[in-house]
């Protein structure tokens, strides 16, 4: 059956191509980039509330940072709308001098005040976007005196906490929540002190190469071209992203050229695309990382022993990697991503039934036991899971799959309601070593009654004080040498406790191209900017 | 105090022809409205159990407490069930069927959106099954047993059993890769797309009614495949309904009598026998309407067309309650509307029904 079925996935497969090369082309209009994408996340687009990387990609091409991150290295900051900053000596304070000649699409002229009320207006409205705020020590009720304009051109941003100043610089380069707001035109759309939530909702008001025309969700979103833009407008007069959600679909669409661009394809479709000679396939590593994970507070779990057996010893690392992530991830074990001077060198974990049978065994399970296993119903968490499935299987441990949407997986172990969960998270937006080991691993208080949902520590039930202090630590150093020492450390305490959560490859997004796209550059923390992008014909 | 005159004894009134309308309207409309009721009670209470958490489809996975406690609030999920149920139907008494979580719009400005796009691609297809689906039906019952029957039975079981998403895709591959006949997937080129303001928002009409001819022509082609493969699964099941009730009716005496006295075949069948399934076929047609309308979701996925039964099927797994409960409420109105319909059609074509 299986067989035929594969039979029938190669003619299909084999037609589709023939398909491709003996079409007749279409064509994309010269001005307009046309992106089939899905937006399936893509609930609002308000700056304060937007999770995902749907709007993240948005927001960098409608709004203005102040500051950006360079594509090709993301620890290289380049000046947005800041022209240049300074930090302070002793790291609390960094000052922000803004260029007099950007203006909003409204027209009117972006200043101080307007990105210190943007600033303020997230940790106000308190909503999914002000987390990583929260996290370096800001409230609603401080940030009045720690966010202000001391003129038109000059904002300030002083650090309730010791923080690394460099980490607070990244998110204002990458998290949603730092774009800069017109706030003029926000506060004329108010409605009962919402600050323009509402409306910002389904608009933008920024100041950023390209103009929000229109979002109906889950079917278009139509940017054009800001000509008063304070750099070079966009070549692009239009930006076109349509909801798809079909790989096949895509796939078709782009051969026949009535796509200029596609993400969301399925494997077998990017590779059959590679072979076209009029497409170009592009991946970026991003700093999410796909993890599996266990319950702690699982009696079987809280055993060291077991977790060794299930998270390192039963998880065939290699296979996983070489045969369902392609296209999706990289093979990596570290809580810390690829690319960063702290990253340590894989420790190499292998697929080993004998060793894990060994640890079970002392843990006194030399026969396994049943468990479950949470996973989004969605490639490629469920081919993680059905061979995590039979690789446990091997060592005894007959595991169910319990498959699922984000929210009741992801719901589920916010509930600390799971025992073993195949997912992916730990932020890494920020190219620095602190944004994942945060979230995946710190957990600084461990009662449920905490409820410090946003940390898959807490969720994992997983807490080990040293651990927490090499994190807080790395965060407060400013010597470098000293911080990449200590999150090596942090590292190597990582390898030695064997925490409730196990990466296994680094999150890779690819996009497919027609070869007549110029100057499109994949950002690694997702503000892919389009601005430059043109078509060669 | 004087006696009043005595009025004599009279027999017991009937009711006048248009009271006893008045009463049975009234106690039709009684009746829809507790069907109406009763389904939204039973959505909104399985919406409720679903495990689905509209709070963590806002805030994200990664929402500290504070954040999910403050939008739990504002939704109104705080308070008890009953008492949400009642908010619920007061707003919708006055017209407002809430904000839907997945767009931020009013869920009527999504509704409006989203139906005449289906609308559009049901109407069409309703008509490809029914004028394809009808004449095979009544051909295969005049061929009873015969080649041509068991022909029409194997078109209307593959047009049943092939899954709709495998005739999409395939429908894409030759009829807009090979052959470039078809527009592709969503309602109009792209290049054309918000050219024209939606009126009614049946791309057809509205940009018929503008003089966008290059509008129409490239929403003309897109709508085409779609609907004639919705169509061919409508087909299936009008013609085997077709041929059932056409059999029926040929086995009658009035049949038999007809062809004694020597009417020709046609005659017999289209007029005689045909006439009488009539009113059975409405319903059926009717119904199938309907059930293309909120079941075109796999055909919407496929052709990337944004109706209906794709927004559906989005809030319902966003937990999007709102949108749910106003899209719920639309299928059973269309449902029950459709009843109605059939059964006043009833009252045309059969004159028994009108007694």
């Amino acid at each position: 059956m299986n067989s035929l079925r594969s039979l029938g996935a190669r003619a299909l497969s084999a037609s589709l191509l023939a398909a491709a090369m003996t079409c007749a082309h279409a064509k994309t209009p010269d001005d307009q980039l046309i992106i089939g994408v899905s937006m399936n996340n893509l609930l609002t687009l308000d700056p304060a509330s937007a999770t995902g990387n749907n709007v993240v990609e948005i927001a960098c091409n409608v709004y203005d940072y102040l500051v950006e991150l360079d594509a090709n290295d993301p620890t290289r900051l380049l000046p947005g709308l800041a022209q240049e900053w300074t930090i302070a000596p002793d790291g609390r304070r960094i000052s922000f001098k803004l260029r007099s000649e950007a203006r909003f699409h409204s027209g009117n002229p972006v200043t101080a005040e307007d990105a210190a009320w943007s600033f303020r207006r997230v940790l106000k409205l308190n909503l999914a976007m002000a987390s990583p705020w929260k996290s370096y020590g800001f409230t609603a009720k401080n940030i009045d005196q720690l966010i202000r304009a001391t003129d038109a051109a000059t904002l300030v941003i002083d650090l309730p906490q010791p923080t690394d100043p460099k980490i607070v610089l990244y998110t204002l380069g990458t998290s949603v929540s730092a774009v800069i707001l017109d706030r003029k035109t926000v506060l004329e759309h108010d409605k009962n002190g919402d600050m323009g939530a509402a409306w910002l909702t389904t608009h933008a008001a920024g100041s950023g190469p390209f103009v929000l025309d229109e979002w109906r969700a889950k079917e278009v979103l139509i940017m054009s071209r800001y000509t008063r833009y304070w750099r070079e407008p966009p070549k692009m007069r239009r930006v076109i992203m349509r909801h798809m959600t079909e790989s096949q679909s895509l796939r078709l669409m782009l051969t026949r050229g009535d796509l200029d661009m596609a993400t969301g394809l399925s494997v077998p479709d990017i590779e059959a695309l590679k072979r076209n000679p009029e497409i170009d396939v592009h991946s970026v590593k991003r700093g999410t990382l796909y993890y599996v994970a266990v319950s702690a507070k699982d009696p079987k779990f809280a055993d060291k022993r077991v977790r060794e057996a299930v998270l390192r010893k039963l998880v065939d690392f290699d296979g996983i990697n070489k045969s369902v992530m392609p296209y999706y991830g990289v093979y990596h074990q570290r809580p810390v991503p690829l690319g960063l001077t702290a990253t340590l060198p894989e420790p190499g974990y292998q697929f080993d039934v004998v060793a894990a049978r060994k640890l079970l065994a002392d843990a006194g399970m030399p026969n396994g036991f049943k468990t479950t296993i949470r996973v989004v119903a969605e490639s490629p968490f469920t081919n993680i899971a059905t061979n995590l499935q039979s690789t446990l299987a091997k060592a005894g441990i007959d595991a169910s799959i319990l498959p699922g949407t984000g929210n009741q997986v992801y719901g589920a172990m916010r509930e600390r309601n799971f025992e073993i969960i195949v997912g992916r998270g730990g932020g890494g937006a920020e190219p620095h070593p602190h944004s994942s080991l945060r979230a995946l691993v710190y957990n600084p208080d461990n009662r449920d009654a905490a409820k410090l949902t946003n940390f898959q520590g807490w969720r994992t039930s997983f807490s080990d004080p040293e651990l927490n202090q090499l994190i807080e630590g790395g965060l407060t150093q400013r010597d470098e040498k000293k911080q990449t020492e200590l999150y090596v450390e942090a590292q190597r305490a990582f390898d030695a406790d064997v925490p409730a959560i196990q990466p296994v490859s680094q999150m890779v997004d690819t996009v497919v191209l027609r070869k007549d796209i110029l100057n499109y550059v994949g950002h690694p923390s997702v503000t892919t900017r389009l601005r430059e992008v043109s078509k060669q014909r | 105090m004087s006696a009043l005159p005595q009025s004599p004894p009279s027999a017991p009134r009937r009711p006048s022809p248009g009271s006893r309308h008045l009463r049975l309207a009234g106690q039709r409309l009684f009746s829809v409205l507790l069907t109406l009721l009763g389904l939204l009670l039973l959505t909104f209470l399985i919406g409720r159990v679903m495990p689905l958490d509209p709070v963590l489809s806002i805030v994200g996975p990664d929402a500290d407490r504070s954040t999910y406690q403050q939008v739990y609030h504002q939704l109104g999920l705080d308070r008890p069930i009953v008492v949400q149920f009642g908010y619920y139907l007061r707003d919708l008494l006055q017209g407002d069927f809430g904000n839907a979580l997945l767009t931020g719009h009013p869920v009527t400005e999504d509704l409006a959106r989203v139906l005449p796009a289906t609308i559009e691609l049901a109407t069409l297809a309703i008509i490809v099954g029914t004028l394809l689906g009808v004449p095979l039906g009544v051909y295969a019952a005049t061929r009873r047993g015969r080649l041509g029957d068991h022909a029409v039975r194997l078109i209307s079981l593959m047009g049943h059993s092939t899954p709709i998403f495998w005739l999409g895709m395939m429908g894409l591959l030759v009829f807009y890769a090979w052959l470039g006949w078809a527009g592709g997937l969503g309602r109009v080129d792209f290049a054309y797309d918000g050219l024209v303001k939606p009126v009614t928002g049946l791309l057809l009409f509205d940009s018929a009614l503008v003089g966008e001819w290059a509008v129409f022509g490239s929403a003309l082609k897109h709508v085409m495949l779609p609907a004639c493969i919705l169509g061919l699964h409508s087909m299936a099941y009008i013609s085997r309904m077709t041929r059932s009730f056409m059999l029926s009716q040929l086995s009658q005496e009035y049949i038999l009598t007809a062809r004694v006295k020597g009417l020709p075949e046609r005659t017999v069948i289209w007029r005689h026998a045909f006439r009488n399934i009539l009113v059975q076929l409405l319903t059926i047609v009717a119904l199938a309407y309907g059930g293309l309308l909120e079941g075109a979701v796999l055909i919407e996925t496929v052709f990337g067309w944004p109706g209906f039964g794709s927004y559906l099927t989005s809030s319902l797994l966003l937990g999007d309650m709102n949108a749910v409960m106003g899209s719920v409420l639309v299928v059973g109105t269309v449902f029950v509307a459709l009843n109605l319909l059939s059964d006043a059609l009833y009252q045309v074509f059969d004159p028994r029904t009108r007694q």
